[in-house]
């Protein structure tokens, strides 16, 4: 079976600073992937790499067996990559509905009347329980209605492969399980394959089905959420080597 | 031959100034991601005030420059604080605003001194025999010297002092910077204040040659710009070395082939720059 | 409401040559230029999130080639508005195409030095030009009236905002805001921000023309003055008090400034820097200009 995103090699550098080195990943339909690693790992540059915003320096990225690495971040959402971001970035200006609509309009779809957008956006607000909040301004929501905003936004560019950065980051505890419910149902409903990076242990365990380790730009593990915790490497990278 | 070596030293000369003038803002640039429009104004100022100093209250030459290119400095500490920090992340406010505060500098110093060109008096006078070439003024000659020398103590500044290692840490990543206790707000205001008496002090040492009137001040900011974008932003180096090559150029290209369009050879290196290599001769590769 | 509101707007509207008398006509005129030209580089400005500074200097390539077409090869002034309109545009294109893929601080710059260099050469090809002291051109009118230039204006004015307005409203003005807010999250949203930014400023500097063309052949004389960066700073204080981002913003505040400019002319040198200091201190403490104060006041009910 042939993986949906694959990167190959990945390599980028900043100014001399290797962020990552060669770094592999397969992600397959349907699975929900998450990735970790200390800070400084090069998590989100990875996930920059993947939407083109710091394009691979060396390596390839394929969606769907398809190179990608030289498109531009909006060719590339429009191939089918949605991502959120680790400071929650909604148009804060406009309201929920213009929010989700930018996601239509960029899919660029052609065929479609106004009405039917409108229609398709509401469908997503109401997805992620935003529904009665579509004339609100985003600037005005509260972080977690911020977070489901993004996720609005993404879905509405009918996406492939949702790239989730850091989407725990700040919630409680009970909006965090509110979180993981949608993502679920993301997953399961939309048939989305997710590639989650987290630093909330707990869930990232529990909701993936396989994890991926980073440390300083480079892939140490990989395997399934029991392995990983308990590999060596994993725990060294985390702890700094330090014994109990 | 040796009408050819005037007109290049006249160039390595202006140079010299192009290069103090264009670290002022490429200092601004580097740390704030900030474009003081004012800058033009602040050259002005530095020329009006020495003058004024000198002329008006009798001060000594070199003291007149020096109060002058200090009183800007508090000027452009107080512009920061007040006009340019509360729109910090928001970088086209702060070029609205600091466009709107060149207005108004170049109005007020329209009216406070007049619409007349204004010539501080020289510290030197004579010519000097160059290599038995050509003789050379040598206030033009002093003046080469200073420019020099102020890029010399601005090396020394970013290389040696915390100001300057602060201000290549926060160049690099801000981030980092702060994390590292970098106090970024000092840094900023600094760095502002620095780049407006960078410009004075261009202004004052240029004005017992060419003097100064306020309707100059656009030409100076383009030239400013023109050099970072050549040299290459936040690059040192290329502020020297392009505003090097602007000088020369502006000054051949004047003597040569027009007067009257000496400031679009700055137009034009801006946009083949722009073209064929967007960051500049040592900038950063986007 | 809003629309008996705008009702009655464009009643008295078209009802003012009736009760100005030739001097404030002038003045509506002229105002109404500037609605023309603070809308369009709010267009770019408050919708788009770029400061250019060619905004007069488009303005200018449009009166000087409708006005030289009319004069030295007898074009008429309604063909020669749409060429200089059309040349704005394509200069526009071109002086886009350069410097917008590498971010807000080069456009600025770059619009600047063409602002410059365009104002140093109409001043110095003074054998075509006339230079500072200005080349006077046929009206579009074979018979001079005031009402009849107001009427005009009003028209074209109208026609403009019509379209900016359907413009903004629509998927495009959507693509525009998005930009405006946050130009990664729109690029990784699906939007092709250089091509937004890009048709925004291609258009607007195309509107700069036309309202450059139409307002030269009113003048009946036309100078360096009009693309200069002193005409350029009007436009943006226009833009910054009435407010910057919105829609109405610019409109009232060409309409208000130009009025008040005209009581102030009294103090002939303070005009600019009284503009400038209540530009200055709007910009610094009421970002929003003067609908955003009205609309927090509103709010505040």
């Amino acid at each position: 079976m042939k993986p949906v995103l694959e990167g190959r090699d990945v390599s980028r550098s900043f100014g001399g600073l290797m962020a990552l080195h060669r770094v592999s990943f397969q992600l397959f339909e349907g699975e929900i992937v998450g990735l970790i690693g200390p800070n400084g790992s090069g998590k989100t540059t990875l996930f920059n790499a993947i939407t083109g915003v710091f394009p691979p320096q060396e390596g390839e990225i394929l969606l769907d067996g398809k190179p990608i690495s030289r498109l531009k971040p909006f060719q590339i959402c429009r191939m089918g990559i949605g991502r959120t971001f680790q400071i929650v970035r909604p148009f804060l200006k406009m309201t929920c509905l213009e929010n989700v609509l930018v996601g239509i309009v960029g899919k660029d779809e052609k065929g479609t009347s106004r009405e039917e957008r409108v229609e398709q956006a509401l469908s997503e607000l109401e997805f992620v329980g935003l529904g009665g909040q579509s004339h609100r301004l985003a600037g005005s929501l509260t972080l977690l209605q911020k977070k489901m905003l993004e996720l609005a936004r993404a879905l509405a560019t009918r996406p492939r492969v949702l790239l989730l950065d850091e989407v725990l980051a700040g919630l409680n505890p009970s909006e965090i399980l509110q979180a993981l419910d949608m993502i679920e149902a993301i997953r399961v409903k939309r048939k989305v394959t997710i590639f989650w990076v987290e630093h909330v242990m707990g869930a990232i365990m529990t909701a993936c089905q396989r994890i991926i380790v980073l440390d300083q730009g480079r892939k140490i593990a990989e395997g399934p959420p029991d392995e990983v915790r308990s590999n060596p490497r994993v725990i060294e990278a985390y702890l700094g080597g330090a014994d109990a | 031959m040796s009408e050819f070596l005037m007109f290049l030293t006249n160039g390595l000369v202006m140079g010299g100034i192009n290069a103090i003038s264009a670290l002022g803002v490429s200092l601004v640039v580097g740390i704030m991601r900030v474009i003081n429009f004012a800058h033009g104004e602040m050259y002005i100022f530095g020329g009006y005030l020495s003058y004024q100093l000198a002329v008006g209250a009798g001060i000594p030459p070199v003291l007149s420059m020096l109060c002058s290119v200090a009183a800007v400095f508090l000027g452009g500490l107080a512009i920061e604080k007040w006009l340019i920090r509360p729109t910090y992340g928001d970088e086209m406010y702060s070029l609205i605003i600091t466009f709107i505060l060149s207005i108004i500098l170049q109005n007020a110093a329209l009216l406070i001194f007049g619409p007349y060109p204004v010539k501080p008096p020289s510290l030197v006078f004579g010519a000097t025999n160059i290599f038995g070439l050509f003789h050379y003024g040598n206030q033009r000659l002093l003046s080469l010297a200073l420019a020099a020398g102020i890029i010399g103590a601005i090396m020394y500044l970013v290389r040696r002092t915390w100001f300057g290692k602060s201000v290549r840490a926060i160049s690099q990543d801000r981030e980092m910077a702060a994390m590292l206790g970098v106090d970024h707000l000092k840094v900023n205001m600094i760095s502002f204040g620095l780049g407006c008496a960078l410009a004075a002090s261009a202004g004052a040492i240029i004005a017992p040659i060419f003097p100064v009137t306020p309707s100059g001040s656009g030409a100076v900011s383009l030239t400013a710009f023109v050099v970072v974008v050549l040299g290459g932003m936040g690059s040192l180096k290329g502020c020297i070395v392009g505003g090097v090559i602007l000088g020369v150029l502006e000054n051949l290209g004047a003597a040569y082939i027009s007067t009257d369009y000496r400031h679009i050879f700055g137009f034009i290196i801006l946009i083949g720059v722009l073209v064929l290599r967007p960051w500049g001769l040592f900038g950063k590769r986007i | 409401m809003k629309r008996a509101g705008l009702a009655g707007v464009f009643l008295i509207a078209i009802l003012v040559p009736f009760f100005l008398n030739q001097y404030w006509l002038h003045v509506a005129i002229i105002s109404l230029f500037y609605v023309m030209m603070a809308s369009s580089w709010n267009l770019i400005a408050g919708y788009t999130g770029q400061v250019s500074f060619a905004h007069a200097a488009f303005a200018g390539v449009g009166a000087y080639t409708s006005g030289m077409l009319a004069l030295y090869g007898g074009v008429h002034p309604a063909l020669g508005i749409i060429a200089g309109t059309l040349l704005a545009g394509v200069l526009g294109l071109g002086l886009g195409g350069l410097c917008i893929r590498m971010g807000g601080i080069y456009l600025s710059l770059t619009t600047l030095g063409f602002s410059e260099i365009l104002r140093i050469i109409i001043t110095n090809e003074e054998q075509w030009t006339r230079g500072t002291m200005g080349l006077q051109i046929p009206g579009v009118f074979s018979v001079y009236s005031k009402t009849h230039y107001y009427f005009l204006f009003l028209a074209v004015t109208l026609a403009f905002l019509v379209l900016m307005r359907r413009l903004l409203n629509s998927d495009t003005g959507l693509a525009f805001r998005a930009v405006l807010n946050d130009e990664l999250a729109a690029s990784t949203s699906g939007i092709d921000t250089v091509r937004v930014r890009l048709m925004a400023f291609t258009s607007s500097s195309a509107m700069a023309g036309l309202a450059g063309g139409l307002y030269g052949h009113y003048l009946m004389l036309i100078t360096p003055d009009i693309p200069s960066l002193g005409q350029m700073f009007l436009v943006l204080a226009m833009a910054v008090i009435g407010g910057m981002g919105s829609f109405a913003g610019p409109i009232i505040g060409a309409i208000a400034l130009e009025f008040l400019s005209e009581y102030i002319r009294i103090y002939g040198e303070y005009h600019l820097l009284l503009f400038g200091l209540v530009a200055l201190v709007i910009a610094r403490f009421a970002p929003s200009g003067m609908v955003g104060l009205w609309e927090k006041i509103w709010r505040r009910r």
